[in-house]
Order: structure tokens, then sequence, then C-alpha cells
């Protein structure tokens, strides 16, 4: 006899609100129906209220986890409306913000799939190297969360002076994850048999339920925008796609760890060679001309997607925002079909859902 | 790189081109800012929704904008690996067929845009709010936001 849970909005492995109603026969589960929009705040709306500056500033409120994403995403559609070229330097350090958010995004996910599957060493070791990346982040910007580093036309800030010192403290990073991290999601025994063929997604529903980021690949889907679109530095850094064929909890885990080696590749690399020049491509207000266009940008959880319209007066007219997490999360739909009851907390965390991007 | 959602050997954008001016109701594609758009307004959207799912497009969303007329513009965002294509349609009398029949991935779009400007997706199997907060209307953007200029 078939028996429906109600799980959430609050949950025991996720901070975030989000109702779930489950469909079990005995321990098994047979289907999931999937109700957000606990935490709608409306962004899209307040956003066509703002000023282009003070727009930026809300947009880098959508996500605490991935807000950098969000201002430069904005930053680039409505630089893609009126013509603006963003000046070298200011490239490079975007895209130095945008890989520490992945790394402290990944390990902030890490850590969570590491107290899931209750292996609580390993979750210690995380959230301590990801300490790392927060101080790195702070060193540059000033804050843990949200940067303030983007603007329409470059930066806001430089990087200091010492880039030895950064280069230095990232590299520190590569050993713990290709020592530790790695090799305990992929051979440890507790977690192989935790994660390995846990809520899998096949490269068919991947591409059916139109799944993004580290969740298309590690279905098998080799997509990133970083490299079939590039923008910021990524064309002048060289960029390497990450995947795995078995598209379980455990592909998913170490897609990420393995993206967080790249990270640190692409930050030194950046640190090594990013040229001097001005950090913004002109001072002062933002004019942006009457038009529409739209921008794409690899985030932590995939790809995010901004499409803006200007009338030439001095707010946006439409931002339309597509979070990663906005069309990953439907996939648990089919993802949870035939696992047991209580693999649920884990098979939800590999999405690395984000209901504050997937509210908005 | 490999493998992309589709079956594509990297179409030509001209090739492309023709395959979506094809479509029933489709114009002549633009490029704009490295991107194909279509202006139809008459847009058969599920012949779209079919031809883009055999040419292995991904929907990326959907975006809707308020008109003066009442009406809604409606874009279509695709993805075909490097390429991207935009269709831009609009209601007729407040509704539009749902392509979330051909394209799964298009259903929590659609119910959005059914909770932001009120649009009817004809066809769609489960309309109900996906984010509208308890006390707002359907449509209740039409209300608050700028209309769009034609």
């Amino acid at each position: 006899m078939p028996y429906t849970i109600p799980i959430g909005p609050y949950h025991p492995a996720l901070e975030e609100p989000y109702k779930l109603s489950v469909r079990c026969v005995g321990e098994t589960v047979q289907q999931a129906k999937i109700e957000i929009g606990v935490t709608c705040r409306v962004i899209e709306l307040l956003v066509q209220k703002r000023e282009w500056v003070p727009a930026v500033t809300l947009i880098e409120r959508v996500c605490g986890i991935c807000s950098n994403v969000h201002a430069m995403t904005f930053c680039r559609a409505a630089e893609q409306i009126a013509g603006i070229e963003v000046p070298a330097r200011a490239r490079y350090i975007r895209t130095i913000i945008g890989e520490l958010e992945r790394m402290h995004s990944h390990l902030l996910w890490a850590g969570v799939a590491a107290e899931c599957i209750g292996f609580h060493t390993l979750f210690m070791e995380i959230y301590a190297l990801r300490e790392q990346v927060m101080d790195l982040l702070e060193t540059i910007s000033g804050n843990r969360v949200n940067y303030g580093m983007n603007r329409i036309g470059g930066v806001n800030r430089d990087i200091p002076d010492d880039p030895e010192a950064l280069i230095a403290a990232t590299q520190a990073m590569a050993e713990p994850i290709e020592r530790d991290i790695v090799p305990a999601f992929m051979n440890n025994p507790t977690a192989t048999r935790r994660m390995s063929g846990i809520g899998p997604l096949s490269k068919e529903h991947a591409i059916e339920w139109g799944v993004v980021g580290p969740m298309a690949r590690a279905s098998g889907l080799e997509i990133d925008i970083r490299a079939d679109r590039p923008y910021n530095a990524y064309q002048e850094l060289g960029f390497k796609i990450v995947t795995q064929q078995a598209g379980d909890v455990q592909a998913r885990v170490v897609v990420r760890a393995l993206e967080m080696l790249e990270s640190v590749r692409l930050v030194t690399e950046a640190l090594r060679t990013i040229p001097s020049g001005p950090l913004r491509a002109f001072e002062g207000m933002p004019r942006i001309p009457p038009g529409e266009g739209f921008a794409v940008t690899e985030g932590p959880r995939g790809e995010a997607f901004y499409y803006v319209a200007s009338d030439g007066g001095t707010t946006p007219t439409r931002v339309k925002i597509r979070t990663p997490s906005f069309v990953n999360v439907p996939s648990l739909e089919v993802m949870i079909v035939g696992q047991q009851f209580s693999d649920m907390p884990l098979i939800q965390a590999s999405t690395d859902p984000c209901v504050a991007c997937i509210d908005r | 790189m490999g493998t992309s959602h589709t079956a594509e050997a990297d179409l030509s954008r001209a090739a492309l081109a023709a395959r979506l001016a094809a479509i029933p109701g489709s114009a002549a594609a633009e490029e704009h800012g490295d991107s194909l758009w279509i202006s139809a307004p008459q847009l058969d959207v599920g012949a779209m929704a079919r031809e883009m799912r055999a040419l292995g497009c991904r929907l990326i969303t959907m975006t809707g904008l308020a008109r003066e007329d009442a009406e809604t513009t409606i874009i279509y965002h695709y993805c075909l690996r490097r390429q991207y294509v935009s269709f831009k349609t609009c209601t007729r009398g407040g509704a539009i067929a749902s392509i979330t029949p051909t394209l799964r991935m298009a259903s929590w779009i659609e119910r959005e845009i059914h909770d932001f400007f009120g649009v009817r997706f004809i066809g769609h199997p489960n309309l109900v709010p996906l984010l509208r907060p308890p006390g707002l209307k359907e449509g209740f953007f039409r209300e608050a936001g700028p209309p769009e200029q034609d």
C-alpha cells in the first residue's frame, strides 16, 4: 500500500526551504512532487525599480553562495547592450573571483555531502580548507559574502599588490584536494558504498530535463560555458571540462572535486599572467542605450542566464534571471524513483540545490 | 570537446538559420549580439518546440515581457552548444500553446510566466502557481512593471 510523506519546507540536510511530497511503497520511493516559492522575493520586479548601479547591488543578493556570478552576468548583459568592452585586467579579476567562488561553493557542497554520509572527519577537513578560500576572497574584496567586485564596465577593486602571496595561498590548496578530498570521494569504501549507484540520472534524462553544470557533466554531458562560449579570460587561460559517466551521487561529488583542481590552476595562471591596465571602461554612471541582450556564465551550479532590456532610461525595463538550480532541481523527480527513502537527503543534496536562486 | 546535448555536428549558422526560418509562422533570423534572433508574432510554438527538439537544442528559458496592448511578448531562448537562438513571439488573447508536452523542462518556466504575467499556456498539464507569493494575483508583474514600448 503506497503512502505519502511530506518533507520540508525545512529539511534535515539543507538550510533552505522547499516542499517535497514523497510517495513510497515500503522503503522504496515511487514518486516525488516538488513545491517551491516559499522564499520568493520577486527580485526580477524589484530590480526594474532600481537605477543601474544599485541594480547590481540588488542582483548580487539573489544568492549568498554564488553572488558574484549573478552580479557579473547581469553586468555582462548590460555591457552587451551598450557595446562596452571590459578592460583585460578587469576580465582577469572577474575570472579570479569567479573561480574562487566556485571553489568555496564546491567545498561547501562537498562538506554537506560528507556530513550526509556520516563522514565527519572529511567534513571537518573540507570546511577547514573552505576557510582558506574564504580568506582569499576576503583579502581581495574585503568581504566573505557579496564581494561587490563587479560594476557595469569592469570591476570596482584591484587585486592586492602582492600576487605572489595569493598564488602561494591558492596553490597550497591543491595538495589537500588531490591528496585527501578526491581520493576520499573516489576510493574510500565508506563513501563509495553510500554514494555509488545512488540517485542516478542517465545522460538521456539529463538531456530531457535540461540539467546544467556539474549535474550534467556527472551524467556524461560535456557542456560548460567556459569552454563552449568563453568569456572573461577563459580564452586566454584555456580550460578543461571535467566529466564523469556514472550519473550518480558519487559522480557528482567527483566532478566537483576535480573541478576544484582546475579552478586552482585557473586562479594561479590568471594571477601570474594578469595584464596591467585600467579596471573599468569608464568612470561615473553607466548609460545603457535602448536595446536588449543576454549573457550566460558558468556558475558553481551551472549555467546562469540573464536577459536584460533597456529603454535608455535610468533603470532596466526587464531583467529575467534563470538560475542553474531552477533547471537542476526538477530532475529530482526522476532521480529518486526506485531509491531508498533514507537516501532522500543525500540525493537532494547532490543537486546542490540553492532555493534562494530558484525562488529569487 | 566531444558530445553535447545534441547529435549536432556543429550545424553551420546559415544551415541552422534556414531550418529555423522554415518553421511555420517563423521569419528570417537576424544576427544580434553574436546570437540569432527571430521575431515572429505568428509563430507556431508547438512546431518550433518540435523542430528545436529534433535539432537537439536545449531550452535555456523563456522571458515574458508585458505589452501595452495587454498581451505578453514571450521570448524562447535556446542553445545549440555554441549557437544561441531566441524566438520572439506574443500571446493572442492572453494565451499561447504550451511547449511542455514536447519539452519537459518548460513546465516550471511556463508556470512562472503564468504567475508573473497571467499568460494561459494551453495544453500545459499542470498550470498551478509556482512562485507567486500568497495574496498576489496572477499577472502581478503586469500591474507593477513598466510596459514594453513597441
